[in-house]
């Protein structure tokens, strides 16, 4: 029992980096994952398929050297969208239009660059700020929505995504779109705006970098300042954070414009990589929204959690891609691996409460 | 375009028949005390398992079972996972729903061999009973005309349901759980297994629904067909109050903001408009009866869904 | 010999290292009014609980007029006729008192529930029982009193020959209780075996044959009513003398702290309240008159008409955050709910108080809980444990640490010791005279007049929202509160004097007693009692 839960009982702290690998040895991530290639195995051998082929071939399709700067390119947007599910999810809600604000923030940004076109990488910096404006107002709209209507967030949310991404398909299709190409998309940035690309690799720009940054923002707010400190108490226990003072219409507007913002600016980084248009569907087809939520889920919105499941969830993503490309196995596979992580954990996580509880001689 | 057409009232009809189901297991679930927002993931394993097993049987019949009995494992999960074993019941519905996408789209790629969207001339639909003798029918048969028979099902469920609750044991009891289950546990009722079963009977009833949707409105299989079906059904459920009747009133809502959106695709007005004319007259709808209840006070609310409630993102 | 109608041996019960139940005998016979009697946290909700089946014991047999039996569930206990009447009722507001009183047992008549049945089933029970009970009233209008037997009907409806009340007077007035004894003197002249849990020794002395008295989940004592007095059973309970804090001598008083005038919040109206700096204000009552809208009234939780000036600033238009800016502490009745984040720690749960703007450093967010742990006689645990993680009495100290730590002019602590062991409530009542002592005021609103008795300089005691009567410290005994509160409820006294205008100078004439200690006289001899009969 004390090594379960040294937590209670002992008057230390424990050291961040001894919680992270008790977290990690103890908790339900690893048994989560474990259970959950069980589970592709079986998809794959109701659909005929041998399971050994198929993990053989995304194992190759993680490793390959070739295949560094698209796990690179595919970390940014996943980090971006993983950390704007968290933020509300901290202090208990559910932010459940993610598509809509990425496609929202997308499509601002690259209708104010074509308005500036001109003003090069500081012009495209502004475009990007416009785009996590907008997709941040469009995800605050759910907090007076909540608190005047009624509706609850992960409602509106929800709802409110499907009609941004009509708007943006709209956009894309008519107002702006590249005249000629007849294809649904915004005519291509100019050189000057595109995203410089780091110095390693051709495919892998800055947008990696500001992911990072924006994840180590989040990082120290929820761990160092007092604004961190509220949403993890909202969290816990929202009567409790309204009693002791927080103001808590303030912090969920806040939590939600964060959210939306950090979803649009996301957008507009993918955006402004190659291809440096917005095309209609691009930025929903790779499922980076799907991904981010299921990785934050694992993690309850947990920083350090957060991040390693980024990493892991990203290599499972672009090793699908490999997979499908080697052995032809369909990639959906890896989204079916993610779900079923979310399933797992969250299930073992219930039994080893349930556990505790029965040992304590509870009903 | 003249709304009060039969056409019109029949194009409502179909429109609002996979909803008003999802909805109604919603509802059962809301009267129980469970918040079920599973709705979506099941529909749409329903919509895929129809059209698969229609398609290589050729019994749209089967296929509808099949349909139904996937709805309900999809819901064995939720509802083992969030009664038995006390997990987050959001989160647990999340995962199933986004597994529910992953899955349908494997499945569709390597069984179907399709992707995008899967159509088929073995695929066996449900039928319009205007081709049958109720399409002679005066009146009525004009208005089902387009509708299939789990359409006519699904508008007698809401009777069905409303009688067996207020005058079937069973549906007292459930009642009472819903607004006090530690009183009734305190009697001796099973609380979990009452709520374990409209867990279950709600995910038929999405099953039954997706095979609605993907046998009777249309007859395909297309990625993410259920575009936010369930979810509107779970709105509908909070705008009934769990009450059949008014739940079905708001399954009409939507299902003439759809059909009326189509109709004015006929107008001109771009495809997209009328995409997410639905979804922002459902809101609507919800904040307009929300904000009446302010002035009102509330008897017993539905669950609403916070992480808190289920104790806590920690 | 009357029969032994159901029989613990040997009861024993963990829940993790603490042991509710220490190898319990009890005896419940039929025809006999059987108290259990000890304090908060002895055991005697944990016996109650295994004997309805809610709860399995870890040893020890139940027997069921003699053959031994295992109550896995409550179904089990109510099929061999055990029924329960809880201390928070178990109803179904929104439905009907029959369909509460045959839910789970529904009469049918082919499938479908046979309502005419159940009417005339439960018409006849309260012809019965003699009850004013309505059949077809919807719960949610019925005071506690008539709620209460809805309860009792619902274990008599399921033919239940030993009916366990598990402190039944909480939320009764003194005319309600002294019609809740008559009818459980008469269940058990007609040969039903009562159980009757309470830590009022008054009611033990009243109305039961015998008594078992439990401490710290063993029974010390087991005499009949008649061989044993209170002091005995007190001291039986307690074991030792307590010496409990009392508020000895009035201290300087300084500007109000609270004002409020004309506030009206459905069912609350009071014209006047006011709290100065230096003493503690009480408001009396039983659970259900108004008191917890009150608290939020003028703690900022809900919307309310009239003035709140805190520390002589006008909040009345203010949210919580606001008043607190202006000089309000509050220790609010449910700490697990409201006053506490059971998840996180003690540390993070104090450090929300006061540390919350700009940067955190762990470091000093721990050493600040450390500090104010020590200094409030937190047990238990580090600052890092939840605060799920502690008992009853230390979690309430967490509460008041962080709240006492405001040094806030006005103090508002609503039922500050309910669920907490005697020697916590020493600590807090002492802690609370401290925090009046040191110059802030207090309003203490509780359900206990014991403890007002005891830390109060004036009380005011609340029935329907309203205040019927002010007593000062000098006037304040049981008997004095406890006329107040029946004056109030009586139908011809509702129009006369009973309703004192809460002028803050004046003091009612007592009648002379200033006996703090239970009073078994409170009910004797009042006719306003038989209106509701």
């Amino acid at each position: 029992m004390a090594t379960l839960a040294p937590d209670r009982g002992t008057g230390a702290a424990e050291k961040p980096l001894h919680r992270v690998a008790r977290r990690a040895v103890t908790g339900a991530a690893l048994p989560a994952l474990l259970a959950s290639f069980l589970v592709g195995a079986l998809v794959l051998l109701s659909a005929g398929t041998n399971p050994l082929t198929g993990y053989q071939a995304l194992f190759r399709g993680v490793l390959l050297d070739t295949n560094l700067p698209y796990l690179a390119a595919a970390f940014a947007p996943i980090l971006g969208m993983a950390v704007s599910f968290a933020i509300p999810l901290r202090m208990g809600e559910f932010n459940l239009g993610g598509d809509g604000q990425l496609v929202l923030g997308g499509i601002t940004a690259a209708a104010v660059a074509m308005a500036i076109p001109a003003w090069g990488l500081a012009g495209f910096a502004l475009a990007a700020v416009a785009g996590a404006a907008a997709a941040g107002a469009w995800a605050a709209l759910s907090v007076p929505l909540a608190r005047f209507g009624r509706v609850p967030i992960i409602i509106s949310t929800l709802l409110l995504g499907f009609p941004a991404v009509s708007f943006a398909s709209y956009l894309a299709r008519y107002p702006l779109t590249d005249k000629g190409t007849g294809i649904p998309q915004t005519p291509r940035l100019p050189d000057a705006m595109h995203l410089p690309a780091l110095p390693a690799s051709a495919y892998v720009n800055v947008g990696l970098l500001v992911a990072v940054l924006l994840f180590a923002a989040y990082w120290v707010v929820d761990a160092r300042t007092g604004t961190g400190l509220e949403l993890r108490t909202l969290g816990a226990n929202l009567r409790f954070g309204e009693y002791v003072g927080i103001d808590v219409s303030r912090r969920t507007t806040g939590a939600l414009a964060a959210s939306g913002a950090i979803a649009g600016l996301t957008g507009a980084l993918i955006v402004a990589g190659p291809p440096y248009r917005f095309i209609d569907g691009a930025l929903v087809a790779p499922g980076y929204t799907f991904t981010g939520v299921t990785v934050a889920l694992i993690a309850s919105g947990r920083p350090a959690g957060l991040l390693a499941g980024a990493l892991l969830f990203t290599a499972l993503q672009v090793g699908g891609t490999g997979m499908e490309r080697d052995v032809g196995i369909p990639r959906q596979l890896t989204a079916i691996i993610q779900a079923s992580v979310v399933i797992t954990f969250v299930l073992i996580v219930a039994v080893q409460a349930y556990r505790a509880r029965t040992k304590a001689g509870a009903r | 375009m003249n709304v009060f057409t039969l056409g019109f009232v029949a194009a409502v009809l179909v429109a609002l028949a996979p909803v008003l189901l999802a909805a109604l297991g919603g509802a059962l679930c809301a009267r129980v005390g469970v918040f079920n927002i599973g709705l979506e993931g099941q529909m749409l394993l329903g919509c895929f398992t129809a059209v698969a097993v229609s398609a290589s049987t050729g019994s749209a019949l089967l296929g509808v079972v099949a349909a139904v009995g996937a709805g309900v494992l999809t819901a064995l999960v939720l509802g083992i996972g969030s009664v038995r074993l006390r997990a987050d019941p959001i989160v647990l519905a999340i995962g199933t729903n986004l597994l529910a996408v992953g899955l349908t789209g494997f499945l569709l790629r390597s069984i179907l061999d399709t992707s995008g969207t899967y159509s088929s001339p073995d695929l066996a639909g449900l039928g319009r009973l205007g081709d049958t003798w109720v399409g002679s029918v005066p009146v009525l048969g004009d208005a089902l005309a387009s509708s299939s028979w789990v359409v006519v099902l699904s508008l007698l469920l809401v009777p069905a349901l409303g009688f067996f609750l207020a005058r079937h044991p069973a549906g007292l009891r459930l009642r009472g759980i819903g607004e006090n289950p530690d009183a009734a546990r305190s009697l001796g009722v099973n609380v979990g297994g009452y709520q374990l079963t409209a867990i279950l009977v709600a995910g038929g009833l999405c099953g039954l629904a997706g095979a609605q949707l993907a046998l009777g409105n249309v007859q395909l299989f297309s990625e993410q067909m259920t575009a936010g079906r369930g979810w509107v059904a779970v709105v509908a459920v909070m705008l009934g109050r769990g009450r059949p009747g008014l739940v079905l009133a708001a399954s009409v809502v939507f299902g003439a903001a759809e059909a009326f959106g189509f109709r004015l695709q006929g107008l001109g007005l771009p495809q997209q408009a009328t995409d997410a004319a639905p979804y922002v007259i459902t809101l609507i709808a919800l904040l307009l009866t929300s904000a009446r209840w302010r002035r009102r006070p509330v008897a017993e609310p539905l669950p609403e869904p916070t992480a808190e409630s289920s104790g806590g993102t920690r | 010999m009357t029969d032994i109608r159901v029989r613990l041996a040997g009861i024993t019960k963990r829940f993790g290292p603490v042991v509710a139940n220490d190898d319990v005998d009890l005896e419940l016979r039929a025809g006999e009014v059987h108290a259990v009697v000890g304090e908060n946290g002895a055991g005697k909700s944990t016996l109650m609980s295994v004997l309805y089946g809610s709860v399995q014991p870890d040893s020890g047999r139940i027997l069921a007029r003699g053959t031994e039996v295992g109550f896995d569930s409550p179904r089990a206990a109510i099929a061999a006729g055990i029924g329960m009447v809880h201390q928070h009722f178990q109803l179904f507001e929104s439905l009907s008192v029959t369909d509460n009183v045959i839910y789970g047992a529904e009469p049918t008549r082919r499938g479908l529930l046979d309502r005419r049945r159940a009417r005339e089933r439960v018409a006849a029970l309260v012809e019965e029982y003699g009850s004013p009970l309505s059949p077809t009233a919807i719960v949610e209008t019925l005071p506690m009193g008539l709620r209460q037997q809805v309860e009792i009907l619902k274990a008599l409806y399921r033919g239940a020959d030993v009916l366990i009340l598990d402190e039944p007077t909480a939320v009764l007035t003194p005319a309600e209780t002294a019609l809740l004894f008559a009818s459980i003197r008469r269940l058990a002249e007609r040969g039903t075996a009562v159980a009757l849990v309470t830590h009022k020794l008054d009611e033990v002395m009243q109305v039961s044959d015998r008594v078992t008295v439990l401490r710290q989940g063993a029974v010390v004592a087991s005499p009949a009513t008649a061989s044993t007095t209170p002091a005995a059973l007190a001291h039986a309970m307690t074991g030792r003398d307590i010496e409990a804090a009392t508020n000895d001598e009035p201290g300087p008083v300084g500007p109000a702290v609270l004002e409020v005038t004309d506030l009206r919040a459905d069912p609350v109206r009071v014209d006047r309240l006011e709290v100065r700096a230096g003493e503690i204000v009480g408001i009396a009552g039983v659970a259900g008159n108004g008191q917890s809208e009150l608290v939020r009234a003028v703690v900022g939780l809900r919307p309310a008409s009239g003035t709140v000036r805190i520390a002589g600033v006008d909040v009345t238009r203010g949210d919580v955050r606001r008043r607190r800016a202006a000089g309000l502490a509050y220790v609010p009745e449910d700490r697990g709910a409201v006053g506490s984040a059971r998840s996180l720690s003690i540390a993070e749960n104090l450090a929300v108080g006061h540390l919350r703007r700009g940067w955190l450093n762990p470091a000093k967010v721990r050493a600040f809980a450390a500090d104010l742990m020590r200094k409030h006689d937190v047990r238990g645990a580090g600052p890092e444990a939840t605060v799920a993680s502690l008992s009853g009495g230390n979690a309430q100290k967490v509460v008041l640490a962080r709240e006492l730590e405001h040094r806030a002019p006005l103090l508002v602590a609503e039922n500050p010791t309910q669920g907490v062991d005697i020697g916590a409530i020493e600590y807090i009542h002492r802690e609370l005279l401290a925090y009046r002592a040191a110059g802030h005021g207090v309003l203490l609103v509780s359900n206990e007049l014991s403890e007002l008795i005891a830390l109060a300089d004036r009380v005011h005691v609340m029935v329907d929202g309203r205040f019927v009567a002010s007593v000062d410290r000098a006037d304040l005994s049981e008997q004095r509160l406890g006329e107040a509160m029946t004056n109030a409820t009586a139908p011809d006294a509702a129009v006369t004097t009973a309703l004192v205008p809460p002028d803050q100078g004046a003091s009612i004439a007592a009648d002379g007693s200033a006996d703090t200690t239970q009073d078994p006289a409170i009910t004797e001899g009042r006719p306003d009692g038989d209106a509701r009969a």
